[in-house]
């Protein structure tokens, strides 16, 4: 690979557990600026990935740097913000003692700054980490990720556990670190959950990459249904033939359709009536990337075959 | 301090403050029982040697003066019992530095701060190091009042001799358990390597001193280079105690090594 921006970059990354497959042959760039969705079912090969790149497990084979080093060097991880997939806090410490102990290791944080967060996310830090329950634990592990403003933020499956409110702010603070022109990779097992942030997803299975793919060409791509009424009944030719439009209904006043891609021909066309109300339901990605990536498999089998 | 050891600190404080209390209630109670008999040492030698018959009476290192000062002081604080709470209090806390985190999963934060794996292991050993000290310091400071108060009559130095003996041993026993924890990451496997060589360890010293067919293996025995010395009769076993902490110390550079190399929480 060539590519020396790259925040992310691995070439042919493989991990053995023994003879447990855990990733295979993993080539991928992450650019600066970029949040990255990282999916796949269960034992996918999403965390040791993630291990991978932190240096808690050792590559059997292939090669890889974090922003322009390798992992192993202790300097580049103070650069990173990390959430472990399967976080363990326990003891009587509290957890403001701990996250202060995190942060003085990695160079300091204002006290400030913990309580702005725990504020947002609504954390209580006052409490023995030991009795905090399983989303108040991951209340404190993406306080401690995002605490020192990382250049890099790695964060695996940091929805889980979350109530929806608390998600929203996480998706929050993940959009102001875009803002900032920082990266992130984050993991999750449904698209639906990263889409609104992701510039890109990967979907990786039984160890491999099978599919990148840019989250707006997707979202170009994505079949949504629509509905208009309008304040009196309108010609079905205003509509018939418009690129894109499958699904044709129309009864007097109101018109029903699919439209694949763009919306924009429709827009135009509803555009000469009197619009009195309008239904788009949200494009379901997820169904569209699962088709891509099941045809791509089904390849892969024949190319192997 | 590094902050990874002040952190370890901070987490073996309970342990620390518990086993100090512990052995120095044992202590002095049993300093204090000498206090009371010692003007009929007669009764005192009879009364143990009923209790403990033949080979318990080798593992508790003949007792045969145990009606002076000295030989009581030997047989409660440096012979068996003293040891052998020491070496359990350092085998827990050595596991709790790397084996124990990394089995519940908490060690997987700490690795991926910016601190390098051998700096890792060398901060977490010095809490080790620090913790087994304070819990020395100050049963030593009791052993001393306490024998003082009961005209046990040992001279301070020869205390003090028998006590950085007995720290090394605990010092060595606590760097076993952190070595293996950092070899494998079990708490389980650690804490067997470390009862196994200790009761074995402990009774190949003993028992071989008047066997011969097990003597042989007594220079593996860490207690045959705290107990073979006598300190508290004789002082200062210069050459057995470098023995203890240079093993102490090769075994802290291979946990450096070996978990410099390998995978966490696998
Ligand atoms: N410590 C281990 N020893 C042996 N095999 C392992 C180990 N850790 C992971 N694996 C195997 O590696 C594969 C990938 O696991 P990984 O934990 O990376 O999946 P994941 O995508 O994070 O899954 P999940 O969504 O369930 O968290 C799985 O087949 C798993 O069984
Ligand atoms: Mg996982």
């Amino acid at each position: 690979m060539t590519d020396m921006t790259a925040v992310v970059e691995t070439e042919g990354l493989t991990k053995f557990y023994g003879k447990r497959r855990g990733l295979e042959d993993l080539t991928l760039a992450i650019q600066p600026g970029e949040v990255f969705g990282y999916l796949g079912p269960n034992g996918a090969g999403k965390t040791t990935t993630i291990r991978l790149l932190l240096d808690v497990i050792r590559p059997t084979s292939g090669r890889m740097s974090v922003l322009g080093a390798d992992p192993r060097d202790p300097k580049v991880r103070a650069r990173i913000g990390y959430l472990p997939g399967e976080l363990e806090l326990e003891g009587k410490e509290k957890a403001r003692d701990y996250l202060t102990f995190l942060a003085d290791v990695r160079g300091g944080v204002s006290r400030g700054r913990i309580d702005e967060l725990a504020e947002r996310l609504e954390a209580d830090l006052s409490v023995a980490m030991g009795k905090l329950s399983k989303g108040n634990k991951q209340k404190v592990g993406l306080i401690q990720a995002f605490m020192h403003d990382p250049e890099l933020l790695i964060l695996d499956e940091p929805t889980s556990g979350l109530d929806p409110l608390v998600q929203q702010e996480f998706l929050a603070m993940v959009r102001e670190v875009r803002t900032t022109g920082r990266t992130v990779l984050m993991s999750s097992h449904v698209l639906a959950e990263v889409e609104h942030v992701s510039d890109r997803v990967g979907i990786v299975r039984a160890g491999r990459l099978v599919a990148v793919e840019d989250v707006a060409a997707l979202r170009e791509r994505a079949v949504r249904k629509v509905e208009f009424h309008f304040d009196a009944p309108v010609p079905r030719e205003a509509f018939e033939g418009l690129p894109g439009l499958r699904d044709l209904v129309v009864e007097g006043a109101s018109v029903r359709c699919t439209i694949d891609g763009r919306p924009d021909p429709l827009i135009k066309a509803a555009a000469k009536f009197t619009t009195v109300h309008m239904v788009s339901a949200e494009p379901d990605l997820e169904e569209i990337f699962l088709t891509y990536y099941s045809d791509e498999e089904r390849h892969h089998a024949h190319a192997h075959a | 301090m590094p902050t990874l050891t002040l952190k370890t600190l901070k987490e073996y404080r309970r342990a620390i403050i518990g086993w100090t209390v512990g052995m120095c209630a044992f202590l002095g109670m049993y300093i204090s029982i000498y206090a009371s008999m010692k003007d009929s040492p007669d009764i005192l030698s009879r009364s143990a040697l009923a209790k403990y018959p033949g080979a318990l009476r080798d593992l508790m290192g003949g007792m045969l003066d145990i009606g002076t000062g000295v030989g009581y002081l030997q047989a409660i604080a440096y012979q068996m019992l003293g040891p052998l709470l020491l070496v359990m209090c350092a085998a827990i806390l050595g596991n709790r530095a790397i084996a124990a985190p990394e089995q519940s999963g908490t060690l997987e934060l700490t690795l991926t701060l910016p601190i390098d794996r051998k700096q890792l292991v060398l901060q977490r050993w010095v809490g080790l190091f620090l913790g087994l000290l304070t819990i020395a310091v100050i049963t030593l400071l009791v052993i001393l009042a306490a024998q003082s108060g009961a005209g046990m009559g040992v001279p301070v130095g020869h205390v003090l001799a028998a006590h950085t003996g007995l720290f090394l041993v605990a010092l060595f026993f606590g760097t076993v358990a952190l070595a293996v924890g950092a070899a494998v990451g079990r708490r389980q496997t650690a804490l067997t390597v470390v009862g196994v060589w200790a009761v074995a360890g402990y009774v190949v010293e003993t028992l071989g001193r008047n066997a011969d067919w097990i003597s042989w293996a007594r220079w593996l025995s860490p207690f045959h280079y705290f107990l073979d010395g006598r300190p508290l009769y004789a002082g200062w076993p210069v050459g057995d105690y470098l023995v203890l902490a240079g093993a102490t110390a090769v075994l802290l550079l291979t946990a450096v090594l070996a978990f410099d190399r390998r995978d966490v929480g696998v």
